[in-house]
């Protein structure tokens, strides 16, 4: 809605606030905790009806503040939060970075620093001993969870305007939210005080929401854990709380250590459903998870962009770009989730219905993250890179929050040799999420361009972790070992991308682009045999290596050889690695001597008609050496 | 609104592909090539003088005029047209991606750039025969090369709108690309919609593309380009023409530039022209200052000084005369500071004629020496003019010289040698604005002269031949001095009609129907002076002094005729004061001695009028001088008239006599109904004369009597033309006494029965 016509709302809650007050009322904001007994006898000024809390105490409060909140919620929707949330807490909370230890830590050892600023907050604190009591007003938890989530959201505000343009000199992703402390804080002695009080029973869910996300920002990821758990169980349909605690999971095992701690609800079964997903877990198990949601919900377009995103994650593009246009098609103005839509046409590089999504996304709302990501996919698609990067941007402009558009970037500056930015691009979608393996991906091609192996290993190696049945990234980890002298490892790792290769069976990883031509399915890479052939070659293990080339060769004709069936899978015939297998063959028989085998080797390569001046060569040697036994014989 | 490109420059640029391709016969070459030149061309370099050519060029281009240029030429492939073929190219564009392959494989209509023919030399990669690459420099060339930029630049949503536009405008041939294309039905222009077989009542395909399936269609194939030229062209027609735009097209201008976020910076000018010639002088000047807020510093070039010389000519148009004169000498000083020399010789012109319109404002500037003498003056245009090849000016500055030269009596050969100069520099150098002013330049030295024939079908030359291209101004002065040469010949019907000839679209112009009415008012009051008509004379007198500014000529009309209307209301002393004035006017300031020549001979009959004619004697003897040294015919008969009517008084009949019948061919030449009244008048007198200076009942007396007659007959037919009812009355009364003379008392009776009935019917008229 027009800023200006939210304005007039809180117009009209500043009049209503600018009436005379009752005696009642001004009580109430009393900070002295003693006195709140005192007047829960008097009347409140506004009836309790007026709140549905069932909560007594919640909703007497609420009732009291209701103006006030009124006036104070019209602040938020204006997007004014400091005024906002100067409603409720008229003192400055202090402010500062979190530093990763945990509050309770701090307040235990207090620097010189904090403890000034506690002390301006919180003129409760006598003492060090004392550390935790509240030095919020008492107020309904509602009136608390607005004027402290505007806080919070002024100080995210403030440190967008500080990381100023997209990569530009102060977007370091060093810029912090500076009101995190004061918030910490405050809600620390809250919850000692509810705590203290007994009160605890009486928590709503939203202000451990908030800690949650406070902890979560200050690095304390357990303690965040906990108490977004805590929340889920309060308030179980607060999705966003669910989302934060999505993003505390790093990997599979910690989403199965949590599952005891949820509740046992709907919810819980859709977030278990939506972490799995975003931790690519595109197993049978979810697929079931998912069957059973959608028995409940048939018509959800949120479980079916689920389903599409699994189906991506497993390379079934076809699968899910048929879920997405079904999707498209039910609600043609819905942007969510759009971006991996365009993520799956551009592998498919199906150029006319990206320009298409592109036109529909426009359509709706040209300012969205999730278009500009559209828009930039299909430019670069195009190959119009710096379109593409310019649509990026205005994505991450949009929201810096954006991994997609991120990571999309840091390939787009990868396209334009930009490794600088490239990598910072990708540092900074690391830093959103960790758990996008694509980025990983691309930090290490990255240094692998600027040849610093070693460094591109480990993002290799992250990256495989989280994907750890993706060949592609195994082969980039072989290769990376390869370089940097661990041959071992990198036979090691080149067997486990075989194994991955089999097992997937098809498809490619994003980025690649679909280009190269992919071996079809049921059959080895015979880039990667080759490969295994060459280490063992540097490792002096020439029969290794010969079988290993053999088995590059055969790779030609295909798997089920043995089997004599009618489906006997195509191979991938005569290629530029085959060719070089047979001509190392060929030259390892000659150099041992099986000189009719190399012969036959040479003239197939000749029939292939690659590399024949070398295979002519070879020939010709052959020849000289087969004549030059026979000679001394006759 | 796009910046460039528009769904008709897609057209252009697939039948410059089918072109390339060598789709297109030999015989259909030459039309369909000059189908896209005309439209490829930028609108300056087609002979924007010629205005009939910019006519025929539509500035954005329909479908159909792409079905009517190809669609009866074969194409190199049997049993189609060039137009299926360029449906099929048009249709074949079938999603937005295809659009941007289009775009992305123009260039290869194009030949490769220098470096890279070379590298394909070496590479001896061929091409293909039969493709007609176009250089990169031909106006083809540049313009696919320019659309090409263009697309490039579009932000993706900008292209979404030209893709969306240009479906719209494609739409109308689907039942034409349907009968040679059988899978092709309504939604066909997508394929994204084919694939996914969606309908166009789809939700989906509503999103993208409601608009068009709802029929809503706003008038967008106009991008801020065409739109340019249009202003400029209209802007063009409005500082050559000088008329107005006209009301519908103003409306149609503002539905175009509604579509439009960014406006035209040259709209304000449009607005400032139009509210100028509106006189409507606080919007004018707001919008004046607009436009060249927004423009002052434009491709590094400053146009401080065109914003002067705009405020300058504003000012003057609206009587501001110290103010224009202010302004224009800041013109004069920046455009010599920046050597702007176009702009520097046309504000000193500007100034030159300034001064002789308003003689009394230019004391200050004759101090400072910006101007020197006027013949300097001129001199130093004409020199200027040829120097910077502004032929415009210097044709203007001829006519000037001639005009000085008239109106301060030198030659008339000399006049008409510069005359003709700068006819032969219009020809040939095709100024055609010029035309105008140089034949009615030639309209007056004709009438000067006094060979009203000639003169009059000079006026008519420039009305059949010159109207389109000529400035309006210049048309409507004609067509009023025709209407008063026809007013002069009693015609007063013709002349009224002549002037309702103006297009009502010219009167939109405040000072063009301030001029207009002024003539038509002035044919009036000399219609209301004949027939003695004094009192709506009188109301129409006062009505013409009211408009403050008009030029020199009008005014000293006006000033003749309240003094004749005083004459004829027989208050001789007030008519003399106002002569008195007007001639102390003419003889302060370098007055046209035409004028000069007139009030004299008004004096002087005056005097005659007053009963004292010898007085005038001198005067009009110097009159007659002057106008024979200047050539000044129709003055000089005046004068010579005035003299007889000295002479009469004095009895020398016979001389005056003589005079008059030698004068008498000449003055029927000039075709001026008053003055051959009067010259009849006056030998009707003469020869009354002498027939009373011979002896009664004798032969020559009779003799001098019929000629008499005759004569007053003759002056009386004369009068009757005019409607003049005085005339007439007094040619009865005349005629009566000769009958009653002649002892003819019945004809004289019947006269006098004449006289009184004229004298009712003027009555009744009244």
């Amino acid at each position: 809605m027009n800023i200006r016509k939210l304005r007039m709302f809180f117009l009209a809650a500043e009049l209503s606030n600018s009436l005379p007050e009752p005696l009642s009322t001004s009580t109430s904001f009393n900070s002295d905790p003693d006195s709140q007994m005192s007047d829960v006898d008097l009347p409140p000024s506004l009836p309790i009806s007026l709140s549905s809390n069932p909560n007594l105490e919640e909703a007497r409060l609420e009732a009291q503040e209701l103006p006030k909140y009124l006036l104070a919620k019209s602040y938020f929707d204006c997007r004014e939060y400091d005024r906002c949330a100067a409603v409720f807490i008229p003192s400055i909370l202090p402010r500062g970075p979190l530093t990763p230890t945990s509050p309770n830590a701090k307040t235990r050892t207090p620097t010189k620093a904090a403890k000034g600023k506690a002390k301006e907050s919180s003129p409760n604190t006598k003492t060090d001993s004392i550390p935790l009591s509240n030095a919020l007003p008492r107020l309904s938890q509602k009136s608390l969870f607005l004027s402290m989530y505007a806080k919070y959201m002024s100080g995210e505000k403030r440190k967008n305007e500080d990381s100023e343009s997209i990569l530009g000199p102060a977007d370091g992703g060093g810029t912090v939210n500076k009101e995190l402390v004061g918030l910490a804080r405050s809600l620390e002695g809250w919850f000692a005080d509810r705590a203290a009080k007994g009160l605890e029973r009486g928590n709503q869910g939203w202000l451990e929401y908030l800690y949650g996300i406070v902890l979560a920002k200050g690095k304390t990821e357990e303690d965040a854990k906990t108490w977004l758990i805590r929340s889920v169980h309060l308030c179980p349909f607060n999705w966003g709380a669910w989302l934060e605690l999505n993003e505390l999971l790093n990997r599979f095992e910690e989403l199965q250590s949590i599952v005891r701690e949820l509740p046992q609800n709907l919810m819980t079964l859709v977030f278990h459903l939506y972490a799995s997903q975003e931790l690519y877990q595109s197993t049978e198990t979810t697929h079931n998870q998912l069957n059973d949601l959608e028995r409940i919900f048939p018509e959800s377009q949120f479980l079916k962009t689920q389903r599409a995103l699994l189906f991506y994650h497993s390379k079934d593009f076809d699968e899910a770009e048929s879920i997405f246009s079904a999707l498209l098609h039910a609600d043609p103005h819905r942007i969510d989730a759009l971006d991996h839509y365009s993520n799956i046409l551009y592998v498919m590089s199906a150029r006319p219905k990206l320009a298409f999504l592109a036109q529909v996304a426009n359509a709706t709302d040209k300012f969205r993250p999730e278009t500009c990501c559209v828009v930039g996919n299909y430019y670069s698609l195009k190959s119009e890179h710096e379109k593409a990067v310019m649509y990026f941007r205005r994505a991450l402009t949009l929201d810096r929050d954006f991994l997609q558009a991120w990571t999309l970037m840091g390939h787009e500056y990868v396209e334009m040799k930009n490794t600088h930015a490239a990598i910072e691009s990708y540092r900074r979608a690391v830093d959103v999420n960790r758990k996008d393996y694509r980025a990983w991906y691309g930090l290490g091609q990255t240094y692998e361009v600027l040849e610093m192996h070693l460094y591109a290993l480990f993002y290799y190696q992250r990256a495989a972790s989280l994907r750890p049945y993706d060949p592609k990234m195994w082969h980039a980890v072989a290769s990376c070992y390869d370089k940097v002298d661990r041959p071992i490892q990198s036979i090691k790792a080149y067997k486990r991308a075989l194994v991955a290769g089999t097992y997937y069976d098809q498809g490619s990883s994003f980025g690649s682009g679909a280009t190269n031509g992919e071996p079809p399915q049921g059959v080895l890479d015979p880039e990667m045999l080759y490969q295994i052939a060459l280490v063992h070659e540097k490792l002096e293990q020439q029969d290794e290596a010969a079988s290993y080339m053999e088995m590059t060769l055969a790779q030609e004709e295909g798997p089920g050889e043995d089997d004599d069936d009618e489906i006997r899978r195509p191979g991938t015939g005569v290629t530029n690695i085959t060719s070089k297998a047979r001509m190392w063959l060929a030259r390892w028989e000659f150099a041992r001597g099986g000189l009719a085998r190399a012969m036959e080797l040479a003239n197939e390569l000749c029939q292939d008609g690659v590399e024949v001046e070398e295979a002519k060569a070879l020939i010709r040697d052959l020849r000289a050496r087969m004549e030059s036994p026979r000679s001394p014989s006759r | 609104m796009s910046r460039y490109l528009t769904p008709s420059k897609i057209g252009l640029l697939a039948l410059i592909s089918l072109y390339s391709d060598s789709v297109v016969p030999s015989a259909a070459t030459i039309p369909i090539l000059s189908f896209l030149v005309s439209h490829v061309l930028p609108i300056s370099s087609v002979a924007s003088q010629d205005k009939s050519s910019l006519q025929s060029r539509h500035v954005t281009l329909a479908v159909e005029d792409f079905q009517k240029a190809t669609i009866s030429h074969v194409s190199g492939i049997p049993g189609r047209t060039i137009w299926d073929l360029l449906l099929n190219k048009l249709w074949k564009l079938n999603s937005f991606d295809a659009l941007h392959d289009f775009f992305d494989t123009l260039s290869l209509l194009l030949q490769k750039p220098p470096e890279q023919q070379q590298q394909d030399a070496e590479d001896v990669i061929e091409s293909n025969p039969n493709h007609i690459r176009l250089s990169r420099a031909s106006p083809m060339g540049s313009f696919v090369r320019r659309a090409q930029l263009e697309f490039t630049r579009l932000q993706f949503h900008d292209g979404v709108t030209l893709w969306r536009n240009f479906v719209a405008y494609r739409a109308p041939t689907l039942p034409q690309w349907k009968k040679r294309n059988q899978s092709a039905n309504h939604n066909s222009f997508d394929a994204n919609l084919q694939d996914e077989h969606l309908d166009l009542g789809d939700r989906l395909t509503d999103v993208v593309y409601g608009e068009l399936a709802h029929g809503v269609q706003h008038d967008a194939s106009v991008s801020a380009e065409d739109l340019e030229t249009l202003l400029e062209y209209q802007i063009d027609q409005m500082q050559r023409m000088g008329n107005r735009l006209p009301q519908a097209m103003k409306a149609k201008f503002r539905a175009m530039l509604d579509t439009g976020v960014t406006v035209p910076n040259l709209s304000h000018y449009v607005t400032f022209l139009d509210a100028w010639r509106s006189g409507d002088y606080p919007s004018s000047f707001d919008n004046l200052h607009r436009y060249f807020d927004y423009t002052m510093q434009n491709r590094d070039r400053t146009f401080y000084q065109y914003a002067l010389l705009n405020l300058a000519i504003l000012h003057a148009d609206f009587g501001c005369h110290s103010e224009a004169l202010t302004a224009m000498q800041e013109t004069i000083s920046t455009a010599r500071e920046n050597n702007d020399m176009g702009c520097l010789n046309y504000s000193l012109s500007w100034l030159y004629h300034f001064g002789k319109a308003h003689p009394e404002e230019m004391d200050d500037v004759q101090k400072r020496g910006v101007l020197g003498t006027e013949k300097e003056t001129l001199a130093f245009l004409k020199a200027k003019a040829k120097e910077a090849s502004m032929w415009g000016l210097l044709s203007t500055s001829l006519l000037s010289e001639a005009k000085l030269g008239l109106s301060n009596g030198d030659s008339v050969a000399q006049a008409f040698e510069s005359i003709v100069r700068s006819s032969h520099l219009n020809v040939t150098k095709d100024v055609a604005n010029a035309i105008g002013s140089q034949m009615s330049m030639q309209s007056s030295i004709f009438g000067r002269l006094g060979v009203s024939c000639q003169a009059w079908l000079s006026g008519e030359l420039f009305l059949q031949c010159y109207t389109d291209q000529s400035p309006v101004e210049d048309v409507v002065h004609c067509v009023c001095r025709s209407a008063l040469l026809l007013a002069q010949r009693g015609r007063y019907e013709d002349a009224l009609a002549r002037m309702e000839e103006v297009d009502e679209e010219t009167l939109r112009t405040l000072r063009h129907s301030q001029y207009w009415t002024s003539n038509l008012g002035l044919i009036k009051l000399r219609r209301h002076l004949h027939r003695d008509n004094l009192v709506a004379a009188e109301a129409v007198l006062a009505q013409l002094q009211a408009p403050p500014s008009l030029g020199q000529d009008l005014h000293f009309s006006i000033l003749t005729l309240e003094i004749d209307l005083n004459v004829r209301r027989g208050d001789y002393s007030k008519a003399m004061e106002i002569l008195e004035n007007l001639a102390s006017k003419l003889t302060d300031g370098e007055a046209d001695i035409f004028q000069r020549i007139k009030v004299m001979t008004l004096k002087a009959r005056i005097y005659d009028k007053a009963g004292i004619p010898q007085k005038g004697f001198s005067v009009a003897l110097r009159a007659a001088s002057l106008a024979h040294g200047a050539r000044l015919f129709p003055a000089l008969w005046e004068a010579v008239g005035a003299v007889c009517g000295v002479l009469i008084s004095l009895k020398e009949f016979s001389a005056a006599a003589k005079l008059l019948e030698s004068i008498m061919p000449h003055t029927l030449e000039c075709e001026d109904c008053n003055l051959s009244a009067q010259t009849f008048s006056l030998l009707a007198d003469a020869h009354m004369g002498m027939a009373g200076q011979a002896k009664a009942e004798t032969l020559p007396r009779k003799e001098q009597l019929t000629r008499a007659l005759d004569n007053i007959g003759r002056s009386f037919d004369e009068f009757s033309r005019l409607e003049d009812v005085k005339g007439q009355c007094e040619m009865m009364a005349k005629k009566a006494t000769i009958m009653h003379l002649n002892g003819d008392p019945v004809l004289a009776n019947d006269c006098a029965a004449k006289y009184l009935d004229i004298k009712r019917a003027a009555k009744d008229q009244i």
